[in-house]
């Protein structure tokens, strides 16, 4: 059986270790007492969870459909250019760069002393007309989100512009063809031709966008550290937190709630990959 | 329309030309001016790698303590300076043992995602079995689940097998991940299946229909998963933070984190020194990338 050695791997190191801290989240850390849900209760009404979940939701509310719209226009401006493959590799790039240096430049950018402060600063007095520029701190402020957030775009956008570009070259040619030779234009070709074919692309880089801003916690512990600005507080810090501290009983409950959600995401997708 | 019939033909032509071309230029420089901002942070490693202490410090004065005025850049230094390199790759022993480290690590992931990864995800290819779609979609939401959500689960199970603190632990459940076998299927899958079906009637066992025919065929699959596994593992951090208490076990892309920004100089050129092999691998394997993330997204 091809599928042995690979699957007791997955058994030992994911799957049992998994649904013993399912079982553990009902368990009191130490004295391994039953305790029913009061885990999920202390984690409930923890102060930094409630801070961490909204976080999250915003950021992904904010993440997500910038990511999807930004790398949707690009991959319908690079659909027929000349230069595609050499720009999709560009935008690809990032991929190749560890987190770690790119978070040594990011440090060097935007300190509240950095290089953009100063060239905004610069710009804002060149220019009598604009008002005067106040350097922003932006790891120390809300600004830190913003951070995040175009740090999150720079990573993502060649990756997902790629699924686009899978899915507008599955679309039949001879539609669009023969919608032109109709004189449809541009806006029409888009509205009833593109996007209606696209729809499943819509579905599977919207979910994978959602996964990508968990993924991205390596690159905003990396920034910002373990107790970062309270915007940019998210549930892996608070995972990882415990974890530091020992807290086992929290931590189990919180890994099955989010596990939850994120299988449920899991699962929309999953229709669509197999 | 009555307008337009005054005009000469040719002189529509032209202008319909132009218009299509200019489309063109239109979208090539949005999207080259993309490429530019996405490429343009990285611009800033090689000239600081190769810049003096002094410099550094003075230019990045303001960062580094006192406070006023901003922290200026130079792509390329004034006083360059092979001295960080020297310090690194002569005076620094501890830096091999970290890179070999990495290095280590990633080519035992690497070869144990091969080893057990190419079996099984070849049994999802090729074989229907009883329970094959419940697994696979098992596998499939294992792959997506972010790192930290397993954190508590694999803690618990490489305490109870005593390999905390132990480069195992960070190998071991990468190499049974379960993404590299999601993509290796996907190449499998590229196979068309009469071929799978006559090498059976001809007779031929079913160990020599996957050498013969479904690694030769799935190559561009398994490339894929080496090159994404790579730039992966290459750049761990998360989980040797976990499960890795010893500095000396660390990987490097561990390590350069925790070089202060007061010298920048000599981070830049570790900086270098992590992201040659990772642009190396992503120069040479860029089509099975791109194959690859295309796989994620293609309904197979």
């Amino acid at each position: 059986m091809f599928l042995l050695p690979g699957f007791s791997g997955v058994m030992v190191f994911y799957l049992l270790p998994f649904l013993e801290v399912v079982r553990r989240s009902f368990l009191k850390s130490g004295n391994s007492a039953f305790v029913g849900i009061e885990n999920y209760r202390t984690v409930w009404g923890n102060g930094a969870f409630v801070l961490a979940v909204r976080n999250t939701f915003l950021y992904m509310a904010v993440g997500v459909p910038l990511l999807m719209g930004i790398s949707l226009i690009l991959s319908l401006l690079l659909r027929n250019l000349l230069l595609r493959r050499r720009l999709v590799s560009a935008m690809l790039l990032p991929m190749a760069v560890p987190a770690a240096v790119m978070v040594l430049t990011l440090q060097i950018l935007i300190d509240r002393q950095g290089v953009i402060n100063g060239v905004l600063t610069k710009v804002s007095e060149q220019m009598a007309a604009l008002p005067a520029f106040a350097a922003i701190d932006y790891l120390n402020t809300e600004w830190a989100l913003v951070v995040v957030v175009c740090s999150f775009l720079w990573k993502n956008t060649g990756y997902m512009v790629i699924l686009w570009l899978a899915g507008l070259a599955a679309l039949p040619k001879e539609v669009e063809e023969a919608a032109q030779v109709d004189g449809a234009n541009r806006w029409q070709n888009w509205h009833y031709i593109i996007r209606p074919g696209l729809s499943g692309s819509f579905f599977t880089v919207g979910m994978l966008s959602v996964l990508q801003i968990f993924k991205s916690y390596r690159e905003v512990w990396m920034v910002a550290g373990s107790y970062p600005q309270e915007h940019i507080y998210f549930l892996q810090h608070l995972l990882q937190n415990w974890y530091l501290k020992l807290e086992f009983d929290r931590m189990a409950a919180l890994t099955v709630i989010m596990s939850l959600v994120l299988l449920i995401v899991c699962l929309l997708l999953q229709k669509r990959l197999e | 329309m009555r307008s337009r019939a005054t005009v000469p033909a040719w002189v529509v032509r032209l202008y319909g030309r132009w218009r299509k071309k200019r489309t063109a230029w239109f979208a090539t420089g949005i999207c080259v001016a993309v490429a530019v901002l996405i490429c343009a942070p990285l611009l800033m490693i090689p000239g600081g790698s190769l810049m003096d202490g002094a410099e550094m410090r003075q230019i990045l004065s303001p960062i580094l303590g006192d406070g006023r005025g901003f922290a200026a850049w130079h792509l390329i230094p004034v006083y360059p300076t092979i001295g960080h390199f020297y310090r690194l790759l002569i005076e620094s022993p501890a830096f091999y043992q970290l890179f070999w480290n990495t290095v280590g690590m990633t080519a035992a992931i690497l070869l144990g995602q091969l080893v057990v990864g190419l079996p099984s995800a070849w049994a999802f290819a090729a074989f229907r079995f009883r329970g094959r779609d419940f697994l696979f979609g098992l596998y499939v939401v294992l792959m997506l689940l972010p790192f930290q959500v397993m954190l508590l689960p694999q803690y618990i199970v490489l305490q109870k097998l005593h390999l905390y603190n132990h480069p195992a632990a960070v190998i071991l459940p990468a190499v049974f991940s379960t993404f590299p076998v999601f993509i290796m299927y996907r190449g499998f899958t590229q196979i068309d299946a009469e071929i799978l079906e006559a090498a059976r009637l001809d007779g031929a066992g079913e160990l020599q229909i996957f050498f013969r025919i479904g690694l030769p065929l799935g190559r561009m699959g398994i490339q894929a998963a080496m090159v994404l596994s790579f730039l992966e593992y290459w750049n761990l951090v998360e989980q040797p933070m976990a499960f890795l208490e010893e500095q000396a076990t660390w990987p490097l892309s561990l390590y350069l984190p925790q070089i202060t920004i007061s010298q920048a100089g000599f981070a830049f050129a570790v900086a270098v020194m992590v992201l040659i092999p990772a642009l190396f691998v992503f120069a040479l394997g860029q089509d099975a990338l791109e194959e690859g993330i295309a796989y994620i997204g293609v309904k197979g």
